[in-house]
């Protein structure tokens, strides 16, 4: 008889926590650092006291027990401000990915599906990713109130393409898959076999994309907020602590190195976790990167 | 033949690629019918338009490039190659169901075999879901899959190649087709494998009573599951007759070629220890972008003359429902068996 099954991976003998964390040391790590940014951006409240409170008095202190962070040049407290940072950071980074992800998907979708929109759609797509992220933003401010949904939608749209393009390569590649003519065979609607049959199948690779577009988006953001269009002055973010902080420098490196840190390790992060996501997921897709 | 209308009656077929190169003519006026039950072979090498012929019938051609430039299918009655989209698409997998060469990636990966049985039962015959899934245990347990309930909630991945192409086998004969599109079924498996899948086929059919088109470069294949098959080469029918008939008497040269090719141990292993060379047929097959005059064969065949060359030679009659396209016929049978 034929054997019937090859043991996978999944089948395997619950080794449970341990053998996991040892096989995807990438993926653990990443999403510990994760979690551990998710966290504190949720109870900032109970972390961290205001992050406005100005405090003239003790201006430019460098860290003690009562200002772990040291201060700024208004006396606001640095560790209140970049555990606040932390939310600016986690919005944006997941809204860009999401609804980069969701947008791109569809594009992508009936691009590689119907030929007769390919060529329109991805000429355009072609012209949108010519678009410098920084500069649409910096239009788009100056034509309305800057605010983080602003902030989102300029860096969104340059990253549509990117998606697109993912997508519609993988739904092109899968279209010549045997088991898509088989089905085509067995009678399947166009609707349906895109849906049930090609779009899981592009999940993979796009997941993995998105996690590094959550990453460039933190860091666009990250310098948006450093060129001072970015989110409002009134909320913290790390990029904007960095600006302010960029004066003094050399008398309170603190307010510069900190949030520095933070937006470091928040990258590494999402991006530790998008390794182990690609290496676990699609194992071509890593040789070919 | 048979005097009842056929299943299947393909006129004529011609089915031509636009291509940078020119017009391929992958399929050129190939004419065949299929009795109720009744199992064809098509037998050829590569890219002697078996494939294609089959696609044709599906009209699975992509668009873009392929067109059925003429003949007919004519299916019980209706004439597919004039049913609208939507038409012909209820008739895929249900009426008319294929299988294909690879069971390895015939299959959808992210989806369990159970799901990808059921969902072709829904969708022909209107089943409820849970009913659909009885079905697919029932498939499952028809092709001999053992412990079919629990298989039905496994991936492809987790299944053999000859295990997926039971599955694919299941998923054809689901809504019980009137005919089944065999191309080359048996190929990508193993040689205990393919044993196993040609006789699992030869069962079902007569417990369906599907007739079967199976299309095939091994002519083994032919001998054991086929009453009645088919030659083709460059686009076009070179002979047919029954099995039986094919065999005890080959008259295209190509046939004889393709019989000289296959290795065999019964005969030769009696002759005093010396191993003979497997004869293969020189050339190959000819680019099929530009017109051929005569006989497509000619340039590959031991036969040929100038009518060869120059006139293409018609199907004619050879006795006992034996039919051959050649100018030489008379010639190749005096010749003897090689």
């Amino acid at each position: 008889m034929t054997s019937i099954a090859l043991d996978s991976e999944d089948a395997a003998p619950k080794g449970g926590v341990a053998v996991f964390i040892r096989r995807n040391p990438t993926i653990v790590v990443g999403g510990a650092l994760m979690l551990l940014l998710f966290a504190i951006a949720i109870f900032a409240p109970w972390i961290a006291g205001d992050p406005l409170r100005l405090n003239p008095i003790n201006r430019l202190r460098p860290p003690s027990e009562r200002f772990w962070f040291g201060t700024d040049q208004f006396g606001r407290d640095v560790f209140s401000r970049t555990i606040y940072g932390t939310r600016v950071s986690m919005v944006v980074g997941f809204s860009v990915a999401t609804v980069a992800s969701l947008l791109g998907l569809t594009i992508g979708l009936l691009c590689g599906f119907y030929k007769s929109v390919d060529g329109i759609v991805m000429r355009v797509m072609d012209g949108i990713m010519a678009i410098p992220s920084i500069l649409l933003a910096i239009a788009l401010i100056t034509l309305t109130r800057p605010g983080l949904a602003v902030v989102i939608a300029a860096i969104v749209i340059p990253e549509i393409p990117r998606i697109v393009r993912l997508v519609r390569s993988v739904v092109l590649s899968l279209r010549a898959q045997p088991f898509i003519e088989a089905a085509i065979a067995g009678g399947t609607k166009a609707p349906k076999l895109l849906l049930r049959h090609i779009l899981p199948n592009t999940l993979a690779p796009l997941i993995v994309q998105s996690t590094y577009i959550c990453a460039s988006a933190i860091l666009t953001e990250a310098a948006l907020s450093f060129l001072g269009v970015g989110v409002p002055p009134e909320i913290p973010s790390w990029g904007n602590i960095i600006a302010q902080g960029r004066s003094f420098f050399l008398i309170a490196p603190w307010s510069i190195l900190i949030p520095g840190i933070f937006l470091a390790v928040m990258v590494l992060g999402v991006n530790m976790l998008g390794d182990g996501l690609r290496d676990r997921l699609d194992p071509r897709l890593a040789r070919r990167m | 033949m048979a005097d009842a209308a056929p299943l299947l009656e393909v006129t004529d077929l011609a089915c031509h690629f636009m291509t940078l190169d020119g017009v391929v003519r992958a399929v050129d006026g190939v004419s065949f019918r299929i009795e109720r039950g009744e199992t064809l072979g098509i037998v050829g090498e590569s890219g002697c338009g078996k494939s294609v012929t089959a696609l044709s019938i599906l009209r699975l051609i992509a668009k873009d490039t392929g067109r059925i430039v003429a003949g007919s299918i004519v299916f019980d009655g209706q004439d597919l190659t004039r049913l609208s989209d939507d038409r012909i698409r209820e008739l895929r997998g249900h009426r008319i169901a294929m299988i294909f060469q690879e069971p390895m990636t015939s299959l959808n990966p992210v989806l369990t075999i159970g799901v990808q049985i059921a969902e072709n039962v829904v969708q022909h015959m209107k089943l409820g879901w849970k009913a659909a899934m009885d079905r697919a245990v029932e498939m499952l347990r028809l092709v001999r899959v053992p412990d079919a309930e629990r298989r039905i909630h496994d991936y492809p991945h987790q299944l053999s190649g000859g295990m997926r192409q039971r599955v694919m086998i299941a998923i054809a004969l689901s809504c019980d087709p009137e005919l089944l599109i065999a191309d080359e079924p048996t190929t990508a498996l193993d040689v205990t494998i393919q044993a196993q899948i040609l006789e699992l086929m030869i069962e079902l059919k007569e417990k369906t009573g599907a007739a079967i088109m199976m299309i095939t470069h091994d002519l083994g294949v032919v001998a054991e599951t086929t009453q009645r098959v088919m030659v083709m080469y460059a686009g076009r029918k070179v002979e047919e007759a029954s099995v039986t008939e094919l065999f005890a008497r080959p008259l295209h040269p190509y046939t004889r070629g393709l019989m000289r090719a296959r290795p065999r141990l019964d005969v030769d292993a009696e002759e005093a220890g010396r191993r003979p060379r497997l004869q293969e047929i020189s050339g190959i097959v000819p680019a099929l972008n530009r017109a051929i005059p005569g006989c497509a064969f000619a340039p590959r065949c031991g036969f040929a003359t100038e009518q060869c060359r120059g006139q293409r030679p018609p199907l004619v009659a050879a006795g006992s429902g034996h039919a051959v396209a050649c100018w030489e016929v008379d010639r190749v049978e005096r010749s003897g068996l090689a």
